[in-house]
């Protein structure tokens, strides 16, 4: 009620300040009058009675500004007021606010972006009810490390385990749409029944998958994403019940996933594991099958995520013991689902968080070396207000409303730098990088901006406010003694800031550096083969014309005659798992007459099915024996060609060729399948630059005829330009038959590398950036300080001083600054930049020549900012020196 | 301004206004005058601190305000007491016999 009243009062005094302000007037008015009245009654003159209230009930103005100020409302008042003045006073000096707005503008432009996507990949809440309890289980296996989950073994950990409350499989599937205009690939999961309510997650309509649905052989039933549902149903709930035909096969839409549902990318289709177990036949029931499936928990409610590691992995080593055959050596890592879901863009984008805080308080920095200067330009302001009785808290309101104005300005502006960057920063990461996650300006991201905005104005604005009002009040107001007293301490705090600004730098510097470093060695590891000019679409054949192996045998040899020959084509070969794609296929491999190990040690490469011409496609070069013919097929002796790795690990004496192997174990009911190994290529970096070569066998197509395959085109011409003869040509063979990722090698490769060439790109900005307002510190410190200085360097000349000597003197002043900012630099840079070591490649974090060279950088930058003033103190004329003041 | 003696002892103006105020509605220049007088001349009130009480009393709904013609034909703004207001002089009376009692006894027990 009080405060009500109080609030209403102070509103109506602020709207209607005239009117409150002329009552005052005029009651303050009566009561003088009323007093001199009684006063003349005793005899008094008109003149001296009013003088003698004055002078026994307080001046009359001063009593006003005292009743003023009672009310909140006055506080809103003067702070209008103290933004009115501060404007004024930032458009008198438009060059300064000009360079402070640009560096906060920029300063917070890069932390909202980087923040936004802080926030969309690593903080905003997974679209799941308490994610915090939902892990994501593998297999690993030392061979190869994490791995699928088998189905049968996910049944064991279900029926075994006691820390999750809930366990459901993940599989993903892909289908062939058969659409209107184009056909299509959709990629969707085959799940548990319990997957959604596990998750949290209702269908946006119809119903959920029912517990039956798990038993294979359910009746194909499928829900649908909400933008599927969009684009190929028009929106249209009566899609429930329709049927929907996937590889030839139909099913039955039982219901449409919400909008945000992703996992951890966009879902097409979600379908129960009962179906997908009818068709996968071997991968539901053998154990040894590890296809593409995960494990998803829910910790039940007392389970920590350390003992359900622990009993998880007490359950693999028994079924490790119990089924040697399929799980000898293989044992279960666990993942909080956050972190499956973002672990490799992680450690790049905490870094560049912290890089652009650094760009922040450089930014920072800078503006309060503008202020410091700005405050000794107006000490004298400032003492004249404090002698007419202005208190200091009162000036360092009204100086850090300046300093709030600046900041809010160049928080604006940097909003919009913002907005700009996080487009740029979306595309450079790509979206396929950003598992699913968002990038915009959300609500949080304003709130981030505005919380900047308000720690820079006390960062920035506090020092220097605190500075200015600190002043000798009678010294100042002398003439002729400009701020001498506090200039040496105001000079020393100026130092610090530039030295803190130049450390920052450096540490920044040094982490580009290290990422350049790294990007420049990656860049220069041979993939292997020969990305250039090399084009890859993808096709998989799906539905039941190709169940049989001569169709698609005939299939894959038809798409080959019809592409080669089409002009601008120099070679056309098809491949499974080519480099850098992320498919693979891995199986044990028995070599004639070796020792045998234990089951989980078999050698155990990953196979690629291939036409003759693929090594001539991607330039893999042969080593050794022939690489595959036409001969090659399913009625001649079954070859392979393996790589050098494998060639030297089992035949170090070089003589591969002629020796066999077989896929798989040795098995007492069957007999051996013996494959000739008749050539030996070069290894390739299957998995990215970064990842060494692995055992890797190739097989003739015609032998083993492939559904799922890479058709490689090595073009003369720009590959992007043959995708839609090519297109062309394999609609002409069955216009039913989707292609799907589509791309260039060259981009593979580039890709495999992004997440390191975007953090490189970034530091290399932010570094920039940083060294740039760093120059601008130590200029403006050495050029403020020779400015001071004028009439003493002049003596010095007058005396005799050579100019040599005043440039040494000023260049010197810049060099121990930067010695100083160096020295704290390179001990900051050796405790921080481990944060980088997981994108380093081939550089240590503490690389000497990397930090030799940044260390270099930034001398030679700080000296020639040095050198600019230094020079102009040089050109000194002592007679206009000494007549200077 | 260095503090006279005299000068109203700090929180009780407000009492000694709530007072003023419950005999009959008065100007600001009549309640200085009052106070003055009642206490024998021991306070004096400046007309900053006065004002500012008044529109703090205003504000907290213990006194209300209009503006009238006073005796001698000057528009004045009077102050009268609200119910609140005279409630409020009930317990700060109530308190202040208390505080002062109790003081008393500290001062005497030495």
């Amino acid at each position: 009620m009080r405060l009500l009243h109080s609030i209403a009062a102070g509103l109506q005094s602020l709207v209607r300040r005239k009117k409150t302000e002329q009552e005052l007037d005029e009651e303050l008015g009566a009561f003088l009058a009323l007093a001199a009245e009684e006063k003349m009654k005793c005899g008094m003159s008109r003149k001296d009675s009013l003088r003698a209230v004055r002078l026994e009930r307080g001046n009359l103005e001063v009593s006003k500004e005292i009743v003023r100020s009672v009310g909140w409302e006055s506080f809103v008042a003067t702070c209008w007021q103290d933004l009115l003045y501060a404007a004024r006073a930032l458009r008198k000096s438009p060059s300064f606010t000009f360079v402070a707005v640009l560096t906060l503008a920029l300063g917070i432009g890069a932390n909202t972006a980087i923040f936004s996507v802080v926030y969309g990949v690593l903080l905003q809440p997974l679209p799941y009810r308490d994610s915090a309890g939902l892990i994501l289980l593998n297999e690993t296996t030392p061979r190869v490390g994490t791995v699928s989950v088998s189905y049968p073994n996910f049944l064991d950990w279900r029926a075994e385990n006691s820390q999750f409350s809930q366990m459901a499989a993940v599989s993903g599937v892909g289908f062939n749409l058969a659409g209107v205009n184009q056909p299509e690939v959709i990629r969707g999961q085959a799940v548990s029944p319990n997957f959604l309510s596990l998750l949290g997650v209702k269908p946006f309509l119809g119903r959920d998958f029912d517990p039956s649905e798990e038993k294979s052989g359910a009746s194909p039933v499928l829900l649908l994403s909400y933008s599927l549902w969009q684009s190929h149903f028009g929106a249209d709930p009566s899609a429930l019940g329709r049927t929907i035909m996937l590889d030839g096969r139909g099913y039955s839409i039982v219901g449409v996933l919400p909008a945000d549902f992703r996992w951890p990318e966009k879902v097409d289709v979600l379908e129960p594991i009962g179906v997908w177990a009818a068709q996968n036949s071997r991968d539901a029931t053998e154990r040894e099958a590890r296809g593409d499936l995960v494990v998803l928990g829910r910790l039940a409610p007392v389970a920590t995520f350390a003992q359900a590691r622990s009993e998880m992995e007490g359950i693999a080593s028994r079924l490790a013991k119990q089924y040697p055959g399929s799980n000898d050596q293989f044992g279960v890592a666990l993942k909080p689902i956050r972190d499956a879901f973002v672990s490799e863009m992680r450690p790049a984008i905490l870094a560049l968080f912290g890089a652009v805080i650094f760009v922040l308080l450089i930014a920072c920095a800078n503006v309060a070396n503008l202020l410091l200067v700005r405050g000794s330009g107006r000490t004298r302001e400032i003492a004249l207000r404090l002698a007419l009785g202005a208190t200091r808290k009162r000036i360092i309101r009204q100086m850090l409303t300046e300093s709030f104005l600046l900041a809010l300005v160049g928080g604006g502006i940097g909003l919009f730098l913002g907005f700009a960057g996080i487009r740029g920063m979306t595309d450079m990461i790509g979206a396929d990088r950003l598992s699913g996650a968002t990038i915009e300006i959300k609500g949080v991201v304003l709130l981030f901006a505005v919380g900047i905005v308000a720690m820079a104005t006390f960062v920035f604005g506090l020092v220097p406010a605190l500075r200015s009002t600190k002043t000798d009040v009678l010294a100042n107001l002398k003439e002729g003694s400009a701020g001498a007293g506090s200039g040496a301490l105001q000079n020393r705090l100026r130092g610090v800031f530039v030295v803190t600004e130049l450390a920052l730098s450096l540490i920044l510097l040094t982490g580009a550096g290290l990422m350049m470093k790294s990007l420049h060695l990656l860049l220069a590891v041979s993939p292997g083969f020969q990305p250039d000019r090399v084009l890859r679409m993808e096709m998989d054949l799906r539905s039941a014309q190709y169940d049989k192996d001569p169709a698609v045998r005939n299939f894959w040899e038809r798409v080959l005659n019809q592409v080669s020959p089409l002009p601008g084509v120099q070679s056309a070969s098809v491949g499974t798992n080519p480099p850098m794609t992320d498919s693979h296929d891995r199986a044990d491999i028995t070599i004639e007459g070796m020792p045998l190990p234990k089951p989980g040690s078999f050698p155990h490469p990953d196979i690629h099915v291939i036409s003759a011409g693929y090594f001539a496609t991607m330039d893999i070069p042969l080593l050794n024996g022939r690489t595959f013919t036409q001969g090659d097929n399913e009625n001649a002796p079954r070859v392979g060609i393996i790589n050098a790795r494998l060639a030297k690990e089992f035949f170090p004496n070089g003589d591969a060729v002629g020796k066999r192997f077989m896929l798989g174990r040795p098995s007492e009911t069957e007999a051996p399948k013996w494959i000739e190994i008749v050539g030996v290529v070069g290894d390739t970096r299957l998995y990215g630059l970064t990842n060494p070569a692995r055992f890797e066998i190739y097989a003739p197509f015609l032998q083993w005829p492939p559904n799922d395959v890479d058709l490689l085109v090595k073009t003369s011409v720009d590959p992007a330009a043959m995708t839609s003869a090519i297109r062309g040509a394999i609609a002409s063979i069955d216009k039913d038959q989707p292609i799907f990722a589509v791309s260039t090698m060259n981009q593979l490769v580039s890709d495999s590398v992004s997440t390191r060439r975007f953090t490189l790109i970034l530091l290399g900005l932010f570094s920039g950036l940083a060294l740039v307002l760093a120059a601008i510190g130590i200029y403006g410190v050495i050029s403020y300080s020779v400015a001071q200085r004028t009439r003493d360097i002049g003596i010095r000349i007058a005396l005799g001083a050579s100019r040599r000597d005043v440039l040494h003197d000023v260049l010197g002043l810049g060099l121990r600054l930067t010695v100083v900012g160096l020295i704290f630099g390179l001990i900051g840079a050796l405790a921080v930049t481990r944060v980088l070591s997981s994108l380093l490649y081939g550089v240590h974090s503490t690389d000497a020549l990397t930090f030799t060279s940044v260390s270099l950088v930034l001398i030679v930058v700080a000296v020639l900012a040095s050198y600019l003033p230094a020079r102009r103190a040089m050109r000194i004329d002592p007679i206009v020196a000494l007549r200077y003041e | 301004m260095a503090e006279k003696s005299g000068e109203v002892v700090q929180g009780t103006l407000d009492m000694l206004i709530l007072k003023t105020l419950a005999l009959e509605s008065m100007h600001g220049y009549g309640i200085a005058i009052r106070i003055e007088q009642v206490s024998k001349g021991v306070f004096k009130v400046n007309a900053g601190s006065l004002f500012v009480a008044l529109q703090r009393l205003q504000r907290a709904g213990l006194i209300r305000s209009e503006w009238k013609d006073s005796e001698n034909n000057r528009r004045a703004k009077y102050y009268s007491l609200t119910a609140l207001g005279r409630k409020r002089l009930d317990s700060e009376t109530r308190d202040w016999g208390k505080q002062v009692a109790a003081i008393a006894r500290i001062l005497e027990a030495s």
